[in-house]
């Protein structure tokens, strides 16, 4: 029996039920919005939120919204399906309303067909005295239920959490560039008479910050220059405020020296692992040798000896050790530091200096037994021919050419000029000299270095 | 007929029977109800509850005609279906059947534990087919028939108790309790005084065809779906093991050996019926197959021997299966 052919046929008490079914419908439909809109339009915030950030795309943005409320839809309905009463339950609600004795229940569930008619006008009769007791609006309002007030608020708290942690997670994610801190520095500056000229200058260095063509070491160096400048204004300037703004100007500026460090250290080891070109500070001709010496097969002599060289040097055989060849390990070694040892014809005259120190520090580093056996070269005679490696000779690898490896510092330290490298030979004068390279050197050539090329990076821990 | 007649009738009836048998309120109105039903009752007391009284007093209230058997071991069943009698018949000699006590609206089978099983099965057919057969030829009982047998529970030696066949054709099963003290004190101001007080009859002697339209009238009463189908599902309930796809509980399953037969919803629903309308309703509700859920299916449960050991009762059970089952 379809529920419109029987409210035609059945008159008003049974009404009362279909009616009170179709309002606990609507109120189960009302649970179900309640319960699942507050989620799908806190993700609807979301997905705007997050389009607003730039943190997605508008196409995933209005994905997102689609999927939500296709999600929510259907939880929806899967929500409010099962909870669609049923007409006896319905009737039985409109019984105990009532006080009646399963009246409603009876008239609405039971086949009329079937029934006597006098007994059915009598259960009507029955049923239209009671049914005055029923008002459905007062006896069944609806009500909003707990898991709602959840929803809601559960929501809420999501949407606010996103609200405010969205830009404190976007300014960890994409900070204010360095940059732009130092334009606004040098805005602010430009309002301060007495650091007008420093503004200049801070804005030209924003500007050369964000240049991608410009190399991270010239980077350095031109932070250095203004840092120092900077510093010496500090010194000079009485009045608070500038002082506080000459501050902020140095520590970015420190900031940025140390992201361009960084930037040089990370683009070198990059080159490096890439199996890319060394760079080196060489004329081009350098450059080309030292592209042969990463093993591109140049059918230069010379060249594949560098190329063996560098490949032990990769290998850890020469300065590492290997267990076959001890002895002629320590001799290499041994030769090595007897060649940095010597004055570098091709280096500053700071450079004994500082490569001593670094030699101090690498010996700390390394194991100390093979260190001490490195340094203390033994008394024997050399190895025997049998422990020589192929392309080894007696004197070391054969027909080797030499490179002086330069550490970004010394290199910074070059460009910068002489009054920087004066300060620094100054300051590191109590440096002892130090093995530049791990590469053996033959013992007859302990300055044979011809080339200069930067030390890669990985091996900077060794050297120092 | 109409519902407020049937109500009528039956509360006349009810307390006047109600005048002579003092308490057994329940009982008086279920063995009614049973009646235009057209099921058959037992009750089950210690002698002296006045169960006799009680179908003598229905019988006498309803005008219809009432015979009483006495159930003993030798009794045979001729002495209660009738037999073949010689007579002689203007010279002519033939046999004659001669109708035994069984032929009455209302019979009182007296302590029918106690007869023979070929007996008590004499009664069977009578009680289920409402006919007897005697050398080859059925007899056909008048409409309305009623057996009402009693039993005592104490007295069990030298008895022969009901097969579940045969209690399973009983509509009801009645316990009839010992008064309580005010109604004790009430019986015997009525019983030991100078007037006692008899039954009036209520109907006219006449009544087959009132008491047929009042049975009618009991079948034609409502029922709703829902209610049919918690009447099923009680019955399930008692099913032990889950027979046919009932779910029995834990009481079920511990105490109970068979579950009741579909004779016992039919007795809970034309029970709830006569229940809806001598309450004044044309159709059943929940309360009125609560109301005679127990009579109508304690004596169909065969309890194993762990709850006669325990002293589990059917009720007790039946209860628990009550609680079980809820409502739609």
């Amino acid at each position: 029996m379809a529920p419109s052919s029987n409210l035609v046929e059945r008159t008003r008490p049974e009404t009362v039920v279909f009616r009170l079914s179709a309002q606990l419908g609507n109120h189960a439909l009302w649970d179900a919005l309640l319960f699942f809109i507050p989620p799908v339009l806190a993700a609807l915030c979301a997905a705007f939120l997050l389009l607003q950030g730039a943190w997605v795309s508008q196409v995933v943005a209005s994905a997102t919204a689609v999927i939500a409320v296709g999600l929510g839809a259907l939880a929806v309905t899967l929500r409010y399906r099962p909870r669609i009463p049923k007409l006896p339950q319905a009737a039985q609600l409109v019984d105990q309303r009532a006080g009646a004795k399963d009246h409603f229940l009876t008239l609405a569930t039971i086949d009329l067909a079937n029934c006597p008619e006098p007994l059915l006008s009598r259960l009507r009769q029955d049923a239209e005295e009671l049914v005055g007791r029923v008002e459905l609006a007062r006896d069944f309002p609806y009500k909003v239920k707990t898991p709602m007030y959840w929803s809601t608020g559960s929501s809420l708290v999501a949407l606010l959490l996103l609200y405010f942690l969205l830009p404190v997670a976007g300014a960890m994610i994409h900070p204010v560039s360095i940059s732009q801190r130092l334009r606004e520095l040098a805005e602010k500056m430009a309002q301060a008479p007495r650091l007008k000229e420093l503004a200049e200058p801070l804005k030209t260095l924003a500007a050369k910050l964000e240049d991608a063509k410009i190399h991270p070491e010239q980077k350095q160096v031109a932070v250095q220059e203004l840092e120092q400048k900077i510093a010496e204004r500090r010194k000079q300037e009485e009045e608070k405020n500038n002082r506080d703004l000459l501050s902020q100007a140095a520590d970015e500026l420190k900031g940025a020296e140390q992201q361009q460090s960084a930037g040089g250290q990370e683009q070198q080891k990059n080159q490096s692992q890439g199996g890319g070109n060394l760079q080196s500070n060489l004329p081009k001709e350098g450059q080309g040798e030292g592209k042969q010496s990463q093993g591109s097969g140049g059918a230069d002599g010379e060249g594949k000896m560098s190329a063996q060289s560098s490949k032990d040097m990769e290998q850890g055989k020469s300065a590492q050790g290997n267990p076959k060849e001890p002895d002629q390990d320590k001799n290499q070694q041994h030769q090595g530091d007897a060649k940095v040892n010597q004055p570098d014809p091709n280096r500053p005259g700071k450079e004994p200096d500082k490569d001593r120190a670094e030699k101090g520090q690498g010996g700390s580093k390394e194991g100390s037994g093979k260190n001490q056996a490195s340094e203390a070269p033994p008394q024997s005679a050399p190895p025997a021919e049998r422990f020589y490696q192929a392309g080894e000779g007696k004197d070391g690898i054969k027909g080797a050419r030499y490179v002086t490896v330069q550490l970004p510092e010394d290199v910074a330290a070059e460009s910068k000029g002489e009054s920087k490298a004066t300060k620094e030979g100054i300051g590191n004068r109590g440096r002892s000299q130090v093995p530049v390279s791990n590469v053996p050197l033959p013992a007859h050539l302990p300055n044979a270095a011809t080339e200069k090329q930067p030390m890669p990076l990985e091996y900077r821990g060794i050297i120092r | 007929m109409e519902p407020e007649r049937f109500q009528e009738t039956f509360k006349r009836l009810e307390s006047e029977i109600q005048r002579v048998i003092v308490g057994h309120d329940e009982a008086i109105r279920k063995v009614l109800i049973a009646f235009f039903a057209g099921g058959h009752i037992l009750l089950e007391g210690v002698p002296g509850l006045g169960k006799t009284l009680l179908v003598k007093s229905l019988s006498h209230a309803l005008g219809i005609s009432f015979k009483r058997i006495q159930f003993t071991p030798d009794l045979m069943p001729s002495d209660i279906v009738g037999t073949e009698v010689l007579t002689d018949n203007n010279g002519r000699r033939e046999f004659q059947f001669k109708q035994g006590p069984i032929f009455a609206h209302v019979v009182l089978a007296d302590e029918i534990n106690r007869a023979t099983p070929k007996t008590q099965s004499a009664v069977l057919e009578a009680m289920e087919e409402k006919q007897v057969t005697v050398f080859g030829e059925s007899h056909i009982l008048e409409s309305p028939f009623m057996v009402l047998a009693t039993q005592n529970p104490i007295e069990l030696e030298g008895t022969y108790p009901l097969p579940e066949a045969q209690l399973d054709r009983f509509f009801f099963k009645l316990l009839v309790a010992p008064p309580a003290p005010d109604q004790l004190r009430e019986i015997l101001k009525r019983t030991t005084g100078a007037d006692v007080s008899e039954c009036a009859m209520v109907l006219p002697n006449d009544s087959g065809k009132l008491v047929n339209d009042m049975k009618l009238l009991l079948r034609q009463v409502m029922i709703a779906p829902p209610i049919e189908d918690y009447v099923v599902r009680l019955v399930h309930a008692t099913q032990a093991n889950g027979q046919n796809g009932g779910a029995a509980n834990t009481s079920v399953k511990q105490f109970i050996r068979f579950g009741s037969s579909p004779r016992g919803a039919q007795a809970i629903i034309l029970g709830a019926k006569g229940n809806a309308l001598a309450e004044g309703r044309v159709h059943v509700s929940y309360e009125d197959v609560e109301k005679v859920i127990s009579a109508a299916l304690r004596h169909r449960i065969i309890l194993n021997f762990q709850a006669e050991a325990e002293n589990v009762s059917a009720d007790q059970i039946l209860v628990e299966v009550m609680k079980q089952v809820k409502r739609n």
